[in-house]
């Protein structure tokens, strides 16, 4: 299950000369759900709208099923579903007009499924777009999408609008495309989101792809925060280069440690009397706040 | 706060006007350029004794009281008298589009685009926006009338005086507040700032077909038309003021049944009822030329059908403009009967080559508006899901631009068709052949393929300026229209494509003009295409 579906090598896009996108690098795999995230602005639509041929890139390599984004972009299409993250709809249409439309222009028809789906998301199909709210808009492109038979479905922030239900049945449907086999680019700021679903993500900030991997590299990468009780004073261990924002009173004790040298900080703990040890992972927030503000994050012991 | 529905109207208004300076500079430019301008010139072009017999007898044929309003001065003639004469309902057409663009500019499209809602959630009063909205038309209207005025003055044509200068001036502005405040009433009809556009001129259209209508049967009755009403003023003549009373009663009435509308709906709804949509896209809903032919479905049937209309309204005066016995019975004496009546068809089409003209330049603009749609609905956010589907550029750009120009051109033939149906019907035995009809149609619509084509090759390459392939229509119809009186010299009214083509149907097609400009016209569609393919797409 290796086989690249998107790969995107050095790809950059200037507007005018503001670069957006400097060095962005990333590869979604058949059968697995990508996630995209980073800081408003940071070119995630870019990203994505290069990728469907909207935008002309300015260098590096962009291809999608092995064949170009630019010069192959119908050929890809017809593989390919995409919700943007602000639908607008024409305002003369209606919801269900716009659903049929949308699905004929790949050539397929409307289906038991898209009434399934109808449902599901409960949209009043007969009213026109015009009336509809960010919530109602989105769930139409949702529709279209999810009932789209396509290999690659590609997301830029698609539950922004979205009830908790509704953002609930979207995360089911998406597992159920992945169950099926099917690639995700998934591009969203919804971090439990992110956790539950995605394989794999890719973190860009400034136009550049500053971290891919799963959670778990990342996490490996990040720091573990450690809170502790002993009997002996852990003053000593804020020597310790791989221990940070370190602090304490009395007995207590909390810090972060670099999650490669875990056991390095127990060794040197272990003297000490451990009484109590509470250990967390970081979380993806702090994985967040850690690449996204690209100071130390030194924060992270004040939790 | 001293009163809670108009709170904030005064920051509002320096919001509109801070952000539509530059724009209502322009309009200031054109308008009291249009109209200095002309004044300053039509000494030089009147002055003489002769000059000046004949166009008061062309003024005076059915076919230019249709088009211009009649003359109705008392001798001895001045040249201030032919210029009112012709500049007036000419200009009383410019305000009022002047007015229905930023009457909708800064009440339903803001509205659409959700600014509107914005506002309203501040400590901002219930009526501040419309309020506001009304200031800013009485300033733009009213400073546009004292510039006219003041142009007048210096242009100092003979004739004209101080009292007659104001009167044109300021009568204008009391007709485009009409107008404009006609727009703010109609925006509160209709639920979206194209079907407010589209309303408003569909009032002004009926306004001025009645017009012509009265002025060619019975001048008397033109009193009832309210457009005809700027006619009234007789400037230079009696300089009569009572007309710019009933524009402003009329304008006073209108404005309080707007602000009550107002109140009644709500922000961003119209009060037509919304109607239920489809639930599944018709069979007929496949891809992107019947996408467009179902969101200009609506439009595309108005524009048709007015065209038609409004060719058989011109059409049926026919019998009237091209009686040489009344309009000028000693010619009529002096050429015989034979003579006369090849005399009595061609001044039909005469007559023709200018309405063929304002047929052509009116069936371009739904044209331009498909056209212009590919960048629109792209910055709007439309097309970003389309885009992501199997639809090649090409395609799309070849729908676009073949629905728009096939309307074009058949909005086109629709206005000559009308015009001949209802000719032949008012000319009886006189009747023209739709063929002679015909050569007006074969002969301009190059033109409308040349303008076509420009504009294709601005939404191609210069998407954020597209807008000005406006230019084009609106100065060729200034130019055709009024041009041969303000004697614009030959290059002015080469300008556009509209003044490459002889005089149709009065001559016979230059089939070596129609086929390069053909021609011509297609290859700019293709380079626009070239531009289109390569570039960014706008995106919201």
């Amino acid at each position: 299950m290796t086989e690249a579906v998107v790969t995107i090598n050095h790809l950059q896009k200037k507007f005018g000369k503001f670069q957006a996108l400097k060095d962005v690098t990333l590869t979604v795999n058949a059968g697995e759900v990508f996630g995209f995230i980073g800081p408003n602005g940071a070119g995630k639509s870019t990203t994505i709208r290069t990728l469907l041929g909207i935008l002309k890139k300015s260098g590096g390599e962009a291809t999608i099923f092995g064949q170009d984004v630019w010069t192959d972009a119908v050929a890809i299409h017809k593989r390919l579903a995409y919700v943007p993250g602000d639908v607008y709809l024409w305002p003369n249409l209606s919801g269900g007009e716009v659903i049929d439309l949308f699905l004929k222009l790949n050539g397929q028809k409307h289906s038991p499924r898209t009434d399934e789906l109808i449902t599901k998301f409960k949209l009043d199909v007969t009213k026109k777009c015009r009336t509809y709210s960010k919530g109602n808009r989105q769930k139409v492109a949702l529709i279209a999408a999810f009932s789209t038979a396509a290999d690659l479905y590609i997301f830029d922030e698609p539950t922004s609008g979205l009830d908790p239900l509704m953002e609930e049945i979207f995360q089911q449907e998406v597992l159920a495309l992945k169950d099926a086999g099917k690639s995700v680019l998934l591009s969203s700021h919804i971090l439990s989101e992110v956790e539950r679903m995605c394989d794999r993500i890719g973190i860009i900030r400034d136009g550049q792809i500053i971290e891919t991997g799963s959670l778990a590299d990342m996490r490996q990468l990040s720091r573990t925060q450690i809170t502790v009780t002993t009997t002996q004073s852990a003053g000593a261990l804020a020597a310790l280069p791989a221990v940070h924002g370190f602090k304490q009173t009395d007995q207590h004790a909390t810090f972060a440690v670099d999650s490669e040298a875990l056991g390095e900080v127990m060794t040197a703990l272990a003297p000490l009397g451990v009484k109590a040890l509470q250990s967390t992972p970081p979380t993806l927030e702090d994985l967040f706040l850690r690449y996204y503000n690209q100071k130390e994050v030194g924060s992270n012991a004040q939790h | 706060m001293r009163n809670t529905k108009t709170a904030q109207t005064g920051l509002l208004l320096r919001l509109y006007l801070r952000r539509d300076w530059l724009k209502i500079g322009l309009w200031w430019l054109g308008l009291v350029g249009l109209m200095a301008g002309a004044a300053a010139k039509f000494d030089g072009l009147y002055g003489s004794q002769q000059a000046m017999a004949s166009i008061i007898t062309t003024l005076k044929t059915p076919a230019m009281v249709s088009l211009l309003g009649p003359f109705t001065a008392n001798k001895p003639y001045t040249v201030a008298d032919v210029y009112a004469a012709e500049m007036m309902v000419f200009m009383g057409l410019f305000v009022a589009m002047m007015n229905i663009y930023f009457g909708v500019h800064s009440s339903r499209a803001d509205e659409d685009s959700g600014v509107s809602e914005l506002i309203r959630a501040h400590a901002v009063g219930q009526h501040a926006s419309l309020w506001a909205s009304l200031l800013e038309l009485i300033l733009i209207n009213g400073l546009a009338g004292v510039l006219e005025a003041l142009g007048l003055q210096a242009a100092g044509m003979t004739g004209s005086n101080a009292a007659g200068n104001w009167l044109f001036g300021l009568g204008l502005a009391a007709f485009g507040l009409m107008f404009g405040l006609f727009t703010l009433l109609v925006a509160q009809i209709s639920d979206s700032s194209r079907g407010a556009t589209m309303l408003s001129y569909l009032v002004l259209g009926v306004l001025f077909i009645a017009r012509m209508g009265t002025d060619v049967q019975n001048p008397d009755y033109t009193w009832w038309t309210i457009y005809g009403w700027i006619e009234k003023l007789d400037i230079y003549g009696q300089n009569n003021w009572l007309p710019v009373i009933y524009m402003l009663a009329l304008t006073a009435v209108v404005a309080v049944i707007t602000f009550v509308l107002s109140s009644r709906r709500d922000l961003g709804a119209g009060l037509l009822p919304q109607r239920k949509g489809r639930q599944f896209a018709s069979r007929w809903l496949q891809g992107p030329l019947s996408l467009i032919a179902r969101l200009e479905r609506i439009s595309t049937i108005v524009w048709l059908v007015a065209l038609f209309i409004l060719g058989a309204t011109y059409g049926s005066i026919f019998g009237t403009a091209g009686d040489l016995v009344k309009t000028n019975p000693a010619m009529a004496q002096l050429i015989g009967a034979a003579a006369t009546k090849t005399a009595n068809q061609t001044l039909v089409l005469q007559f023709a080559n200018k309405l063929a003209l304002i047929f052509v330049v009116l069936a371009t603009i739904p044209g331009l508006i498909t056209l212009l749609r590919l960048n629109r609905d792209d910055s709007k956010g439309y097309f970003e899901q389309l885009h992501a589907k199997a639809i090649s550029r090409l395609r799309l750009y070849l729908s676009f631009s073949a629905f728009g120009l096939i309307g074009a051109i058949v909005a086109f033939a629709l206005g000559i068709y009308g015009m001949d149906v209802a000719g032949a019907a008012a000319m009886g035995h006189n009747a023209i052949d739709l063929t002679r009809f015909m050569r007006a149609f074969w002969g301009f619509t190059p033109a409308l393929i040349v303008t076509f084509g420009i504009t294709a090759c601005l939404v191609g390459f210069l998407p954020r300026w597209q807008n000005i392939a406006w230019l084009i229509p609106a100065y060729g119809f200034f130019s055709l229209y009024l041009g041969s009186m303000l004697d614009l010299p030959k290059w002015a009214l080469r300008l556009t494509p509209y003044g490459w083509v002889n005089a149709v149907p009065v001559h016979t097609i230059n089939w070596g003009t129609a086929g390069w400009m053909t021609a011509l016209g297609i290859v700019l569609i293709g380079l626009g295409y070239l531009g289109y393919r390569r570039r960014d797409l706008l995106t919201n």
